[in-house]
């Protein structure tokens, strides 16, 4: 009966109670919207760091990442690849060489970070053998691959030479003409001003390193693995190794992506003082047109914390009905759009910055879901608890002499 | 057996400056079963007695007793309930709550008091086909007259079987044919169910039904007469 007496009560007033229904409508499913927007952007901004460069989990020798220096090279790789092999959670690895150096076009020159891979394997690690928008990936002897910006500042294409410099693995300068043969165009434009690929061998041989590889690139079956494989492969290898997953790597990212989520929240606060103001307006109002009713209430014998649960039970209707409709609308956009994604193309420069890719794929977790569905009538029942402090205020005298 | 007794009941409004004494050390006794009308010119303190002998109100000085409760004792909560269990309630108008059908609205009480929806319903429809308006159950009050809604008034103040029922000019709102045919109601309520009624009024028609006739004038008892 209360319940029959709250919904009654609140459509009343159709159009007040209606303004307010809207307003967390277009609040639920605009903060579906950016908040599953926000957190696929996130999302792809961790996966193409880790489908870029970095992988799941990278072996170096220890010290390496303090001194990422050539003399920090790996030993022994046979002995790594054996443990690797024979744990199963790992999907691929792939061994690497990397050093910075300097390369030079007829025009000009610049500073970069030099990949030596594996070509095969490290089409299964990372995303650049699909990312090549011009020509074709490494392979062939003294070949390298560019980032389409790094070619544009040299002002080389497909065909060109380029001449990288090193300082070897004895301190000596070392330098080798590569020949341009292909161009990559990843989803972060800071990350192709400075990577630059050419295999392994040609690496080796540029550093003098001989047969020795400098990092191995793990990719697991599973993201959650990558802690207990973690321990696994250092208690394996030993002490002289340092194991790393692409948290310790570049905690930068994980440090970004939660800061974004405090972020997120100051969606929800502005959605949620604006529907919290809203509440507590018409609940007000709809309070002081009844009080009336109130006294006549309080005259059959309806105790007081009835009728102040009565005003919060209206209230929170509005915020239910609020919220089931915005959620139905909110998914209702957001589900094709998890599926073609969202061309975020005006701002295309600052997302490449970013490194998250012009192209957003809105995700929908559960926090995200749980949030949305209790915001709204969690503050439709705030917002009612001043109204319904002042529907129990006025004596029963006072109350009947309204009318 | 004495239902309701005031006992040197006193009202004094006073809003700031200046004090208006509504009702002047009231000693009354009602027996039960008596059909009370109180009479008096306006102003004279009828509202403000019957809404200190309704707990609606806490006097300035004094007491009231029902059933031999002296009920300034009753904590707010306690006097709701007793609101509830023994007094019904019948204003001038507006009595009841708009969205509620007729029905419900005298359901309301017994929902109040826990009671399963079956015996509700026996209830309901009893009092409603008692009072003829049976037919009225599920129209909502501005779909009746205000005679209609007066009926369905003095339905709901009777469905609890209450001691008493307290009611306030019943019939101002009425025209004289409407405002005799709710009283005969009450009157027969009285006499079949034997509920105790003290209403106000200074409708001519309404004081020629009274059993007992209390005139007020200036917040004290004028004139007391039993006419059966
Ligand atoms: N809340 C109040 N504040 C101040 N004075 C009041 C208040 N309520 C009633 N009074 C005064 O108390 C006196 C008695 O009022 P009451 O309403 O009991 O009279 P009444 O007999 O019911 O009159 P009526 O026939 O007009 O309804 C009047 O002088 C009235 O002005
Ligand atoms: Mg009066």
């Amino acid at each position: 009966m209360i319940f029959k007496l709250a919904w009654r009560n609140i459509w009343r007033n159709k159009r007040r109670t209606l303004i307010v229904v809207v307003s967390i409508v277009v609040s639920v499913s605009v903060l579906l919207l950016i908040d599953t927007l926000s957190m696929g952007m996130m999302k792809q901004m961790l996966d193409n760091q880790i489908n870029l460069h970095i992988a799941h989990i990278q072996i170096h020798k220890r010290g390496f990442n303090d001194d990422k220096t050539l003399k920090n090279y790996i030993p022994d790789s046979e002995k790594i690849e054996e443990v690797l092999r024979q744990i199963d959670e790992i999907k691929f690895y792939s061994r690497r060489v990397i050093s910075y150096g300097l390369i030079n076009s007829a025009f000009n020159s610049s500073g970069v970070i030099i990949v030596g891979v594996e070509p095969e394997r490290e089409k299964n690690i990372t995303i650049i053998s699909r990312s090549i928008v011009e020509g074709k990936y490494i392979g062939e002897d003294r070949g390298i691959i560019l980032g389409k910006k790094l070619a544009q500042k040299l002002n080389v294409e497909i065909g060109d030479k380029v001449v990288l410099m090193v300082s070897d693995l004895n301190g000596n300068v070392s330098s080798d003409v590569f020949r341009v043969i292909g161009l990559y165009e990843s989803p972060s434009s800071e990350f192709d001003k400075v990577y630059v690929y050419i295999p392994i061998e040609s690496a080796q041989q540029l550093l003098g390193l001989g047969d020795k590889v400098i990092e191995f690139a793990l990719i697991l079956k599973d993201q959650n693995f990558i802690n207990s494989v973690k321990d696994k492969i250092a208690r394996a290898i030993g002490n002289s190794y340092e194991v790393l997953s692409y948290d310790d790597i570049s905690p930068l990212i994980r440090i970004g992506i939660e800061m974004y989520k405090e972020l997120i929240w100051i969606y929800y606060l502005i959605f949620g003082i604006a529907v919290g103001f809203g509440v507590v307006n018409i609940m007000l109002m709809s309070v002081f047109e009844r009080v009336r009713e109130f006294g006549v209430l309080k005259a059959i014998g309806m105790k007081n914390k009835k009728i102040f649960a009565l005003i919060l039970l209206e209230s929170f209707m509005i915020g239910v009905v609020g919220t089931i409709i915005g959620l139905v609308i909110g998914l209702v956009l957001y589900l094709p759009l998890s599926k073609t994604g969202v061309d975020l193309g005006i701002f295309a420069e600052s997302l490449a910055w970013f490194g998250s890719g012009r192209i957003i794929y809105p995700v929908l977790t559960e926090f995200t879901l749980s949030l949305l569905i209790f915001t709204m009538p969690f503050i439709s029942l705030i917002g009612a608890i001043y109204p319904a402090i002042k529907s129990i205020k006025f004596e029963p005298v006072e109350a009947l002499k309204h009318i | 057996m004495t239902l309701i007794k005031t006992e040197n009941l006193t009202k004094i409004y006073s809003d700031g400056k200046v004090q208006v004494e509504a009702l002047k050390s009231v000693n009354l006794e009602i027996e039960a079963g008596e059909f009370v009308v109180v009479a008096g010119p306006s102003g004279s303190g009828k509202t403000t007695l019957l809404n200190l002998i309704g707990g609606l109100d806490k006097p300035t000085d004094g007491k009231v007793y029902l059933e031999g409760v002296d009920i300034s004792l009753l904590k707010r909560d306690e006097m709701a309930d007793f609101r509830l269990r023994k007094i019904g309630f019948i204003f001038q108008a507006y009595n009841l709550i708009p969205v509620l059908t007729a029905f419900e609205n005298v359901e309301l009480p017994l929902i109040l008091l826990g009671i399963s929806e079956s015996e509700r319903r026996k209830r309901v429809m009893e009092v409603l086909n008692l009072l003829e308006i049976g037919e009225l159950a599920d129209k909502k009050p501005n779909e009746m007259s205000g005679g209609q809604q007066q009926r369905v008034a003095v339905a709901r103040a009777i469905v609890t079987n209450p001691s008493i029922v307290l009611a306030d000019e019943p019939t101002a709102h009425l025209d004289s044919k409407t405002g005799a045919m709710l009283i005969d109601l009450m009157q027969e309520m009285n006499r079949k169910r034997g509920i105790t009624f003290v209403i106000c009024s200074h409708d001519p028609q309404v004081i020629q039904k009274a059993g007992r006739l209390i005139k007020l004038r200036d917040g004290t008892i004028e004139d007391d007469k039993k006419f059966w």
